[in-house]
């Protein structure tokens, strides 16, 4: 070791879900299906991780429903995960959820050296707190600005504005855009999207490249990868409208 | 006239992550004397392709970077005596980043032109971008500009290393950066522009110029200030690679690249003492041995042992004491539960310095020959460990590690 005073070290990459839990999810096994999609997809996240040991993935997880708590409140290394599931009931408090996050992102505890985190908030509802207030407290932190925000709209009740609003802008043009919510209609698509953010997007988060200073080039942080092939139309999602 | 600075190193590395990827190196870098014996400069320049796809160029757009950058200053040499501090710094400010876009610019729109995979599609400078840090020293100022995300460290006579630029942008874009490619950005040049002036007696005793690479693969800013106090004890090209291989690998797995100028200070026995007291003795042999002759005039210093260069280098520099201590909590606590691990550490102080000098005061500093800042220091941190419960070794074979 060349340098024994120096601590040099690989870059975390903070990965934090934010599930909504309330009564609604217990409906038509929404609840079900996204612990199924998040225990599923692991092996392929740690994958990644692996395969990018620059970045160091650690994987958290809220809960929001009367209130927000850390169901994963340890940053844990994808590879060490075994997921609990998420039970469904109460309200949507998504705003204490957002609230909750923003401390989180704090410095410290974020370390000056962090890769922009990836944030993927999954609702099927409408928040029933202060969501505005959240969001603002959250978009506060540098670590939120810089992060990768990503948002599942699960079945067809869920507020797509207010998901619209935690990603940020809407980027102009139609379609289907990692930029916009993601619409899951069903547990095969809802697996695919988790799927792709756990490993597409952690992938490129993993080693981002430079981007240059106000080039107007996307409208993430991270340059976004593309959704994959059945997803870019509504018409091919698979399997059956179920929620 | 003696030059008074030796320009010595400059490196870049590779990524491992670019290395994994069969990607080029982006980085390039660059270190020379320029001019005259009247108008001696020495150049250091790193610069930083961005790497991303839509930037497939900027391996090239780097290189020609740090080739604009030295015809840009060779041509104001020739023009402006170095005595005229305020022309450079006007030329650091303003002058230098014109003429070095429009040179690079030039350059990569002949490259175009020969790139097979262009098939006349319109050029663009994009493609090429990179940023470009430089640093200019004479024997009486040193300054420096630039565009993006490199730093530049000083190590001051009494061996603090201190943050003398960084780009500070607006907004929380992650992993942003101003770019050569950006005709509009001259103004990010003049923000990065800065002309220090010194005496024999207040020189840096090293400037070190890097590309993003390094301070990301760094856990905290400490650490990075930390680093490049050791950079600088490498000395050759070599154990530089060896060394940007060892950062890129266990940091951020960026290319990685540095350029160095170490004082030399010919005419400064004070300049030139700073250097040493904080230099290992391997080190100021290496610079004698690079052709300094009155460095050899010098009185030779008696050869310390490693434990006793360790507490040299604390007491030169009491900022780093309680920073670098508390690096090794882990090692208090693990040698409190495994005394028996302090022996090994003694026996080999090469391989640990600090190790060694913690392991060497575990039964108190009373009889270690340091400043009283280290001892207290020591004292403070075995006390906090033993405050702290013993946990179960993870092992009972294992040694104490840092």
């Amino acid at each position: 070791m060349p340098f024994p005073n120096v601590r040099l070290s690989n870059r975390p990459l903070h990965f934090i879900y934010l599930c909504d839990c309330s009564g609604s999810m217990a409906a038509q096994g929404k609840m079900q299906a996204l612990n199924q999609a998040i225990r599923q997809s692991l092996p392929g996240m740690a994958e990644v991780a692996d395969q990018n040991p620059e970045a160091r993935v650690l994987v958290r997880a809220v809960r929001f429903a009367d209130g927000a708590a850390w169901h994963l409140a340890e940053p844990t290394p994808v590879q060490q995960l075994k997921w609990r599931d998420l039970e469904a009931g109460g309200i949507t408090a998504m705003g204490e959820a957002l609230e909750l996050v923003a401390a989180a992102l704090q410095s410290p505890p974020m370390e000056e050296r962090a890769l922009p985190p990836v944030l993927v908030l999954i609702s099927d509802g409408q928040p029933t707190d202060d969501f505005d207030a959240g969001l603002s407290r959250l978009m506060r932190e540098p670590w939120a600005q810089k992060a990768v925000r990503l948002a599942i709209a699960m079945g067809h009740d869920a507020d797509l504005e207010v998901l619209q609003q935690f990603i940020g802008p809407e980027p102009a043009g139609g379609g289907k855009s990692p930029r916009r919510p993601l619409q899951a209609s069903n547990a095969t698509t809802l697996a695919q999207y988790i799927q792709w953010a756990s490993t597409a997007v952690v992938g490129a988060a993993s080693m981002p490249a430079s981007r240059v200073s106000g080039s107007g080039e996307s409208g993430s942080n991270i340059p976004l990868p593309d959704l994959p092939p059945t997803l870019l139309d509504p018409t091919d999602d698979v399997g059956p409208l179920v929620w | 006239m003696k030059p008074s600075w030796q320009s010595a190193l400059h490196c870049s590395v590779i990524g491992a992550a670019h290395q994994r990827q069969g990607k080029p190196c982006q980085d390039a870098s660059m270190s020379c004397s320029l001019g005259s014996a009247q108008q001696e400069l020495q150049l250091l320049a790193v610069a930083d392709g961005h790497g991303g796809s839509r930037y497939w160029l900027s391996d090239i757009g780097s290189r020609e970077a740090c080739r604009a950058a030295r015809a840009a200053v060779e041509a104001a040499l020739r023009q402006h005596p170095l005595k005229d501090q305020e022309q450079w710094l006007r030329q650091l400010q303003t002058e230098l980043p014109e003429a070095i876009q429009q040179r690079w610019l030039d350059a990569v729109q002949r490259d175009w032109q020969q790139q097979p995979d262009a098939q006349g599609a319109p050029f663009s400078s994009a493609v090429y971008g990179c940023t470009l840090g430089l640093v200019l020293i004479t024997p009486q100022w040193w300054g420096c500009t630039g565009i993006g995300d490199w730093d530049l460290v000083s190590l001051e006579p009494g061996g603090e290393a201190c943050l003398r630029s960084q780009e500070t942008l607006e907004g929380g874009a992650a992993e942003a950066t101003t770019s050569l490619c950006q005709a509009d950005a001259l103004s990010a040049w003049s923000e990065r522009a800065q002309l220090q002036r010194f005496s024999a007696a207040d020189a840096p005793a090293a400037l070190v110029l890097s590309t993003d690479g390094i301070r990301k693969s760094c856990a905290t800013d400490a650490d990075f200030l930390q680093l490049s106090r050791e950079l600088i004890a490498l000395t050759s090209t070599t154990e530089l690679e060896r060394g940007l291989r060892e950062i890129t690998a266990q940091g951020s797995g960026d290319d990685v690249s540095v350029a160095i100028g170490i004082y030399q200070g010919a005419t400064s026995a004070r300049g030139r003492s700073a250097l040493r007291r904080w230099l290992p003795p391997a080190v100021v042999l290496g610079l004698s041995a690079a052709g300094a002759l009155g460095w050899w005039l010098w009185p030779r210093p008696p050869e310390l042992s490693p434990l006793e260069r360790q507490v040299a280098e604390l007491c030169q520099a009491p900022a780093q004491i309680d920073l670098s201590l508390s690096q090794r909590q882990g090692q208090f606590a693990q040698l409190l539960r495994q005394p028996t691990a302090a022996q090994a550490l003694i026996n080999e102080p090469e391989r640990d310095p600090l190790g060694a000098l913690i392991a060497a005061t575990a039964n108190g500093t009373s009889a270690l020959e340091a400043c009283t800042p280290l001892k207290q220091a020591l004292n403070a941190h075995w006390q906090a460990a033993r405050k702290t419960p013993l946990q179960p070794p993870r092992s009972p074979q294992t040694p104490a590690q840092p």
